[in-house]
C-alpha cells in the first residue's frame, strides 16, 4: 500500500488487499566496520549463543505445546555513503541485533522478540510466543544438525574489510562521470549502500542454519536543465555482490544510463489514455510479473482463499510459450537466498509451466496446510517480524523471436523501459505499475519518449494476453529492489524478455 | 524509564565529545507494543515485544554522519561511537552541517498535547482480545454470505523518545497509540474476490470508535466493490475520499521540502507568493492539536514548533525547510518535519456534493501510481464508485487518473465537511473538476 515519490528505490508490496514495489532513495543511513568472515559459530563466538541456550529457549517457546518453534538470530550492519552537491559529505550506519522467537500451532503464530540476547530476555520473549498454544508442553529435539546448502553469494572480501578510503572515490567518481557527460546536468546525488546480515536459525525439529547475506548497490539520481525545463532520472546497480563488482566500467555504465535517461525526458510526450497494446522491455519490467502473478501465488493468500488465483492451479492461464519462475538460486541476484528465514534451502519454484499454473510459494505453515514440501519462500524483514511467504527473484523465460519483431507486432502502442514501482490487489487481481520512462510505438517502430505513466491491468487477464516473447531475456541487475507485504520489506529480483501484452489500461492525460 | 534515557543520552554525548566530536545530537527511543490478529474466530497471530534504539549524529571538523544501533551494551556503544567519530573525519567537508542556533530552541509551548493515554496501563490481555473479537464478529455479521475471509487486528503501543543535543537542547515525549483494523474479502463474479479494510487509529483508547463500527465499515466498503466494471475513458469530476487524500497529496507535499528545492527537484521552487491552487485550497500545518498524531512541541532538529499556513486560498506561502537546507538555501528555517496537515474543510457532505456534480467518480482507493516532484506529473490507479446525480451507479476498477500537480490543484472545486481523524493528514474529501479518467 506504499508508494514512493522518487524513483531510485523499486518497491513492491502486498497486503491482503494490496501490494507495492519500489527502488532505493538517497536516504540517511551510513557505514560501520566489522570483521570475521566465517559464518559457522558466529553467534556463539560473538554473543555466547550456545546450543544449550537455544534448546532451553525453544523449550520455553513450546511450554504450552504447539507444532514447532524456531529462533531467528540476526546481526545486521548497514552502511550508506551519500554524495550531494559534488562531495561525499554524509554517511550513515545502522546496526540491528536481536532474536525473534516463534511458536506455531496449525496456522496460528505466537511471536516475541528481544534485542537483549541474555538468556533471561530470550526466555521472556519465548514465553510471549508460547501464549498462542494452550496445551501441555513438549520438548525440542535433543541435538541440532547444521544445514548445508549451496552458496549463491560467496564473498572473498567482506564489506567490513574494505576501508572507507576505498569506497569514497567510487562514490565521487559517479558524480564526476555524470557531470562530464553533459553540460545539461545540474545536480547529481549518489548513494553507495552495503549491508552484511548474519543470521542463525535454530528450530525445535533440530535444524540449525547459519548464513551471511551481503547486499549492496550504487545508485545515481541526475537532474538535468535545458531551456528552462528540468527533468530527473535515476539508475542503480547492485545485488548480493561484493565491493570488487563496482568497477570503473560499471561506474561508466551507471553514469551514462542515469544521464541519458534524464536527457531523453526533455522530448517526452504523454501517451493517449485508455486500452492499448503494451510492449515490456527486457529486465526491470519483470516488476509486472511480480505484481500480476507473483503476489497472488503466495500460499498464505491462497490458503485463506483471498487470492484471485486460489482456484486456478492446474488450469491454463497463459499461452504455452509462457513459463514463469520464482528462484532463490540465481548467483548474486538481490532476491537470492541460500536458505529462507525458517531454514528451508534456497530453490527454484515454477509458477507457470508452459501456460499451466503449477503451484504456490510456500512457507512451512502453508506447506503443511497443502501437504507439500516448503518451497523456500518463508522470508522476513528482520528478527522483529515473523515469516510469511514471499517471492525471491521472479522472471519469465525467453521466447524465440528478436525484440524488433515483438515491437513490430504491437503496431501502435507503448514500450515500457523503466518502472519505478508497482502494486496489486490480491483478491481482484488488479495491478498497477508506474512507468517512469518508455517510448511510443507507431507503425511497429519505437517513436517519441514517454514518461510518468501509470499502467493498470488485471493479473489473470494480462497473463492470457501475453501474445509474444522475444529472445532477449535479462535479469534486472539492481540491488535496491524491495518488496513490501504485511508491513515488511524484503529484497526481491526481477527478470523478463521483451514481451507483448495485447492490451492494458494506460493512464495518460489525453482523453 | 525517563531517567534511563537521559542517562544514556548524557553518556552518548560524553563519549562523542571525548572521541573528538565538536557537537552531536542523540535520539533515543523505546517502545512496548502488543499486536493481536484474529481470523476464523481464533487468534491468528499474537506478537509482543519491547524495543530500544539510539541514533547519534556526529558533527566533527565540519563533517557529518548519522549512526544508529539497537546494541546498547556499554562496551559496544563506546566502540560504536568512537568508530563513528573517526570515520566521520574521512568524509568531505560540509560547512552547512551544524546544530541549529540555540535561539531556535526557545519559546517551546508548554501545553499538554494529549499524546499519552494515562489509562494505557489498565489495558488488559482480555480487553485486547475482546476488542479484536468484536471487530471480527461485526465484519462477519455485516458481510453475511458474501464473506470469503475476514481478518481483524488490534495494536497498541506505548513509546517514549528523548532528543538531546550537545548545544543545550533536550526534549522528552511519551505517546500511546491504539488501532483496530478489519479486512474482508468477498465473493464476486468469476475469480474476482474484492477486498477492503476498515481502520481507526487514535492516541487514546477512548478516542477510538466502537470496535463493531470498524468491522462493519470494512464489510460495507468491501460489499460496495462487488460487480466493479471498467468504463470508457472520459473527462469527469472526481471526489477523492478523505482517508486517501494524503496518498494523492503526497506528490504535492514532496515539492514543498527544502531538500527538493535545493536539489532542483521541486516544481514549486520558484512559486512562493504565486497562485498554485484554487481559492478553496488552504493548507495549514498545525502542531498543536490535542490528541492528534502529528502534534509535538519541537521538530527533529529541536526547533520550536509553530503553526504555519503553507497555502492560503491558493497562494503558496511557505516551505518545509529544515536547519540544514535552510543554510544551503540561505533561507530562514521553518521545519523539515510536517506535523498535522490540514486542508480547510467545507460545509457540505460528500453526498450533497455528489448531487451537484452530475456524473463523476468517487475515489475510495488508489493502486500503484507515483508523482514526479521535479515536474509535478502524476498518474495513479483508482478504485471507487461511478455516480450520477447523487446516486451510486456501480463500482469501477482497473482505471487510472493522470494530471499535473501544478494544474490539478487549480481545479480544486470544493472540500467536504469530513476531515479525516485517524491520520496526521487531517484532510476532508476533496473535489477536482475535469480529470481524465482512463479506462477502456
Amino acid at each position: 500500500m506504499k508508494k514512493i515519490t522518487r524513483r531510485s528505490f523499486l518497491k513492491t508490496g502486498a497486503t491482503a488487499a494490496a501490494a507495492t514495489i519500489a527502488f532505493p532513495t538517497i536516504l540517511s543511513k551510513g557505514w560501520y566496520a566489522f570483521a570475521q568472515a566465517e559464518t559457522a559459530g558466529y553467534f556463539e563466538r560473538e554473543f555466547g549463543i550456545s546450543e544449550a541456550a537455544c534448546r532451553k529457549v525453544l523449550a520455553q517457546a513450546l511450554a504450552k505445546g504447539g507444532d514447532f518453534a524456531d529462533l531467528y538470530f540476526e546481526h545486521t550492519i548497514s552502511n550508506y555513503l551519500i554524495l550531494e552537491d559534488g562531495k561525499v559529505n554524509r554517511a550513515a550506519s545502522d546496526i540491528g541485533l536481536g532474536v525473534g522467537i516463534r511458536t506455531v500451532k496449525g496456522d496460528q503464530v505466537g511471536y516475541g522478540f528481544t534485542q537483549d540476547l541474555s538468556e533471561k530476555a530470550m526466555l521472556a520473549a519465548a514465553s510471549t510466543a508460547a501464549t498462542i498454544a494452550d496445551a501441555s508442553g513438549r520438548e525440542p529435539a535433543g541435538k541440532f544438525v547444521a544445514l548445508k546448502t549451496n552458496n549463491y553469494y560467496p564473498m572473498t572480501t567482506l564489506f567490513s574489510s574494505v576501508p572507507l578510503e576505498a569506497k569514497l572515490p567510487l562514490v565521487q567518481s559517479v558524480n564526476d562521470k555524470c557531470f562530464a557527460l553533459s553540460p545539461s546536468v545540474a545536480k547529481v546525488n549518489v548513494v553507495f549502500h552495503d549491508q552484511q546480515k548474519r543470521i542463525l536459525i535454530a528450530t525445535s525439529d533440530g535444524a540449525k542454519a547459519e548464513d551471511l547475506q551481503p547486499k549492496s548497490y550504487l545508485g545515481a539520481t541526475v537532474v538535468a536543465e535545458k531551456n528552462g525545463k528540468r527533468e530527473r532520472s535515476s539508475w542503480e546497480y547492485g545485488g548480493r555482490r561484493e565491493f570488487s563488482y563496482y568497477t570503473p566500467a560499471l561506474v561508466e555504465k551507471l553514469a551514462k544510463n542515469s544521464v541519458d535517461r534524464a536527457l531523453i525526458l526533455f522530448d517526452a510526450i504523454q501517451p493517449p489514455a485508455g486500452e492499448i497494446p503494451v510492449v515490456l522491455g527486457p529486465g526491470l519490467t519483470g516488476v509486472l510479473l511480480h505484481e500480476a502473478i507473483g503476489h497472488g501465488m503466495e500460499a498464505d493468500f491462497n490458503r485463506k482463499k483471498i487470492s484471485t488465483y486460489c482456484t486456478m492451479v492446474g488450469k491454463k492461464v497463459a499461452e504455452p510459450f509462457v513459463t514463469i519462475i520464482d528462484d532463490g538460486t540465481v548467483p548474486h541476484l538481490t532476491g537470492s537466498i541460500n536458505f529462507d528465514d525458517e531454514g528451508t534451502p534456497g530453490q527454484k519454484t515454477i509458477l507457470v509451466d508452459k501456460g499451466i499454473l503449477t503451484g504456490y510459494l510456500h512457507d512451512r505453515i502453508s506447506a503443511k496446510f497443502y501437504g507439500v514440501n516448503p518451497t523456500g519462500n518463508g522470508r522476513r524483514e528482520s528478527y522483529q517480524h515473523y515469516v510469511v511467504p514471499r517471492m525471491r527473484n521472479t522472471y519469465m523465460l525467453a521466447g524465440q523471436v528478436p525484440p524488433e519483431e515483438v515491437i513490430r507486432a504491437a503496431g501502435k502502442g507503448i514500450y515500457v523501459e523503466d518502472v519505478s514501482n508497482g502494486q496489486v490487489k490480491i483478491g481482484e487481481g488488479d495491478f498497477a505499475f508506474y512507468v517512469s520512462q518508455g517510448k511510443m510505438i507507431e507503425d511497429g517502430k519505437l517513436g517519441a519518449p514517454i514518461k510518468d505513466v501509470n499502467i493498470m491491468g488485471n493479473g489473470p487477464k494480462m497473463l492470457a494476453n501475453i501474445i509474444m516473447l522475444a529472445n532477449d531475456f535479462e535479469f534486472y541487475e539492481g540491488g535496491g529492489g524491495a518488496c513490501g507485504k504485511s508491513g515488511q520489506e524484503v529484497p526481491a529480483g526481477f527478470g523478463q524478455p521483451t514481451a507483448l501484452v495485447k492490451s492494458l489500461t494506460v493512464g495518460g492525460v489525453k482523453g | 524509564m525517563k531517567q534511563e534515557l537521559y542517562d544514556l543520552a548524557d553518556k552518548a554525548i560524553q563519549i562523542s565529545k571525548s572521541s573528538g566530536a565538536d557537537d552531536c545530537r542523540v535520539t533515543i527511543g523505546g517502545e512496548r507494543f502488543v499486536q493481536i490478529g484474529y481470523r476464523e474466530r481464533k487468534p491468528e497471530t499474537i506478537k509482543e515485544a519491547s524495543t530500544k534504539g539510539l541514533r547519534v549524529e556526529i558533527f566533527v571538523n565540519k563533517r557529518y554522519s548519522s549512526q544508529s544501533t539497537s546494541d546498547l551494551r556499554p562496551d559496544s556503544l563506546k566502540i560504536f561511537i568512537g568508530n563513528a567519530v573517526a570515520s566521520t573525519r574521512l568524509l568531505a567537508e560540509d560547512p552547512f552541517r551544524t546544530l541549529p542556533d540555540p535561539k531556535y530552541y526557545q519559546g517551546r509551548a508548554a501545553v499538554d498535547l494529549k499524546q499519552y493515554d494515562p489509562d494505557y496501563e489498565k489495558v488488559t490481555p482480555e480487553s485486547r482480545h475482546s476488542f479484536v473479537k468484536a471487530i471480527e464478529e461485526s465484519c462477519l455479521a455485516k458481510g453475511g454470505d458474501k464473506v470469503i475471509s475476514v481478518s481483524a487486528m488490534g495494536y497498541d503501543n506505548r513509546s517514549e523518545q528523548l532528543l538531546m543535543t550537545s548545544n543545550g537542547f533536550d526534549g522528552y515525549q511519551e505517546a500511546t497509540i491504539f488501532y483496530g483494523v478489519a479486512q474482508m474479502t468477498a465473493k464476486d463474479e468469476g475469480d474476482r474476490r474484492p477486498s477492503e479494510y476498515g481502520v481507526a487509529v487514535a492516541m487514546s483508547r477512548k478516542a477510538l470508535p466502537k470496535p463493531e463500527d470498524i468491522g462493519a465499515d470494512a464489510a460495507a466498503r468491501t460489499l460496495s466493490l462487488l460487480g466493479a466494471k471498467k468504463i470508457k475513458t472520459e473527462t469527469l469530476p472526481i471526489i477523492i475520499e478523505n482517508r486517501i487524500v494524503g496518498d494523492f497529496g503526497d506528490g504535492f507535499m514532496q515539492a514543498l521540502f527544502g531538500r527538493s528545492i535545493q536539489q532542483k527537484q521541486s516544481f514549486l521552487a520558484d512559486k512562493k507568493g504565486q497562485k498554485v491552487g484554487s481559492p478553496v485550497f488552504t493548507l495549514i500545518d498545525d502542531p498543536f492539536i490535542p490528541g492528534a498524531m502529528g502534534s509535538g512541541p519541537y521538530d527533529n532538529d529541536g526547533m520550536t514548533a509553530k503553526k504555519r499556513v503553507m497555502i492560503d486560498a491558493g497562494v503558496l506561502k511557505d516551505f518545509y525547510v529544515d536547519w540544514y537546507y535552510s543554510r544551503k538555501l540561505g533561507w530562514e528555517p521553518t521545519t523539515g518535519s510536517p506535523t498535522n496537515v490540514i486542508v480547510l474543510p467545507g460545509k457540505r457532505s460528500v453526498k450533497e456534493i455528489m448531487k451537484d456534480l452530475g456524473r463523476g467518480i468517487f475515489i475510495t482507493g488508489f493502486i500503484g501510481g507515483n508523482s514526479n516532484s521535479t515536474t509535478g506529473d502524476t498518474s495513479i490507479g483508482i478504485v471507487g464508485q461511478l455516480f450520477e446525480k447523487g446516486e451510486i451507479v456501480h463500482p469501477v476498477s482497473e482505471m487510472n487518473i493522470a494530471d499535473n500537480h501544478l494544474k490539478i490543484w487549480q481545479r480544486l472545486a470544493e472540500a467536504a465537511n469530513d476531515p479525516y481523524p485517524y491520520s496526521p493528514i487531517r484532510v476532508p474529501s476533496i473535489v477536482f473538476t475535469d480529470v481524465v479518467v482512463s479506462g477502456i
